[in-house]
């Protein structure tokens, strides 16, 4: 079985972070977002992942080289030279998502994190015989998005509507595909929307199916998204694998460190932190909401909350770290400074205060 | 003989330029910074160049290998693996650059524009017979700089007094340096500053001397002064070799126009402006005091003045573009689009005016 990631372009909506990795490479609950939705799709069978890629495939390849033997699945690229859009890669990756098995390919918007349940998706699809299946999932607000119309027994998708004025559903595209390689022959070789033009024909022929996505579901392609999708998925796994998340008189609520992480004295950690690999929380510290990424350093009565650390960067004494701060990598924050909202860009000290969000580059 | 280049780190002054590539091979003067100095550095005999590089040396080292069998000469990379500062550099290439022919070497900082007067340095170092020689640069505001005094007669210099409130001379150092190899026995391979540390003790001993340097000179290290370099760059230009200028009635003061760029009819094109390879500049243009890179389309009716057009952008038609508007690589500004001041990081499009001057991410 095969899976094709869209992995598109710039990541510009998750800067600072995205000018030092491609957006699937940034870490997510202590590894790339990538891998969570790689290992999923190991789990069920797949073989093959074919990555539509835009913008730096090197850095990608690179990087996943080291997983294709530690995980067994075989990874390779499918480079666009123009944008495509989110059909034109299935287009592009034509001649390596149909192998002639007849058998159904996945496809992934690289920006969600779910638990991603692909084997109930599998039976889904095989159950109801179409062309294609959709993963959708219910938002408070449907207004602001593409409102999937379908009837609640069979999943059958009736129609799209786009930012609906008058409730016509609650259910939005989740991002996560499983389609029939009979798909590919709807789908040109140019700029295209999947939901847009391909899903809409497909319905259209009565051939395409919704299933409602269990669990927990967000993109998380910008840093405020970022930030509740961590505290989503560490929800996910108190329920599912409570033995991972940290346990202790230090620890409030779901904590996440990574094995290689330290932690001093008196600290108070959590809810919702994810500390990564070969951090240093030093004593005194007080973190909350917020990801600490690959080596970072936390000194000493620091506070932080409701923030993204970038990687290699340092949190001085005394400082306060707070409202979507987003430290780049590489990025100092002297002691007694505090941020307010500051989005930093790589390799920057920061040695005055930010009393109000914005960019520093 | 050698020549050491301190290409030094992440180039944050030069952002969003050096987001995309890094600093020494932003363009100016419609060539890469660092080529000046290579192409100035080959006409005296320099068969070597070595580059202090501690960020990106493969992006330096893909991008100069064609030019070294252009231009006849062979370019090394001397890698840090941590900051070194700016004398730390010459030990960790100590064998690199004392090949025991006694012959002296060049230092050269790689922001540093000038008519990189080589040979008149040479001949001066040659003369006093001392072991260092540094050039200096007359600046209006001493008091912000480290000044050299020196006497007038000799250049022989006595020493160097940083931020002097009280006047004490007005050149300052320039960030070319003739050195011979007794040097490098002053330098231990640790994070040292040649200004602080090293030319401080080689004056004490009385062998180090200065150069005025004739023509212009610029540190466009940093935007606006990369801007006003490019004024002083092609006023010597006009003075040195007027035929490279353009001529005719679209043209005003000094303008450089690559020979692949296209302009179109009723422009109105300077003064101090660049316009570099593959550039389209459609019609009723005006442009002055500005860099527009590689590649790059200025569209109908556009204005842009004092600003850089960053690689690959795109300028809508009728928009005004100002006061420092500093365009990444790719950047699309809309048509009709007011831009005062604004900053953009790469691959954006700019949708709505930016009426103070703020950095888009």
């Amino acid at each position: 079985m095969k899976a094709l990631i869209l992995v598109g372009g710039f990541g510009t909506r998750l800067r600072p972070l995205t000018l030092s990795f491609p957006k699937p490479l940034v870490d997510f609950a202590n590894k790339p977002m990538i891998l969570h939705q790689i290992e999923a799709l190991k789990e069920v069978g797949v073989t093959e992942v074919v990555l539509a890629i835009n913008y730096r495939p090197e850095v990608m390849i690179n990087f996943l080289k080291d997983f294709e033997d530690k995980l067994g699945i075989t990874i390779t690229c499918s480079q666009e030279t123009e944008p495509l859009g989110t059909a034109g890669p299935l287009a592009l990756a034509r001649d390596k998502l149909a192998d002639g098995s007849g058998e159904p390919f996945f496809v992934l918007n690289s920006d969600v994190i779910s638990e991603y349940p692909f084997a109930e998706l599998i039976k889904f699809h095989k159950s109801h015989g179409g062309e294609a299946t959709i993963m959708v999932t219910k938002v408070d607000e449907p207004s602001k998005y593409g409102v999937v119309v379908m009837e609640e027994a069979t999943g059958r998708v009736e129609r799209f509507v786009e930012k609906p004025k008058i409730f016509v559903g609650n259910k939005i595209n989740a991002g996560i595909y499983l389609l029939n390689p009979s798909v590919l022959d709807r789908i040109e070789l140019r700029p295209t929307s999947i939901e847009k033009e391909v899903f809409p024909q497909i319905a259209a022929d009565q051939q395409l199916y919704a299933m409602v996505l269990p669990g927990f579901w967000m993109d998380v392609g910008q840093p405020r998204d970022y930030i509740t999708g961590l505290r989503l998925y560490l929800d996910s796994l108190r329920k599912k694998s409570a033995a991972r998340l940290a346990a202790g008189a230090h620890v409030v609520g779901n904590v996440l460190v990574h094995e290689s992480a330290k932690i001093g004295e008196g600290c108070l950690i959590g809810p919702d932190v994810a500390i990564g690999p070969g951090c240093v929380v030093e004593d005194g510290v007080r973190l909350s909401r917020c990801t600490v990424m690959r080596g970072v350093r936390i000194k000493k009565h620091a506070c932080i909350s409701n923030s993204i650390i970038g990687w290699h960067s340092t949190v001085g004494q005394w400082a306060r770290i707070e409202n979507m701060t987003i430290l780049g990598e590489d990025v100092h924050v002297c002691d007694e400074v505090y941020s307010n909202g500051g989005v930093v860009l790589p390799h920057k000290e920061i040695k005055s205060s930010i009393l109000k969000p914005e960019i520093v580059m």
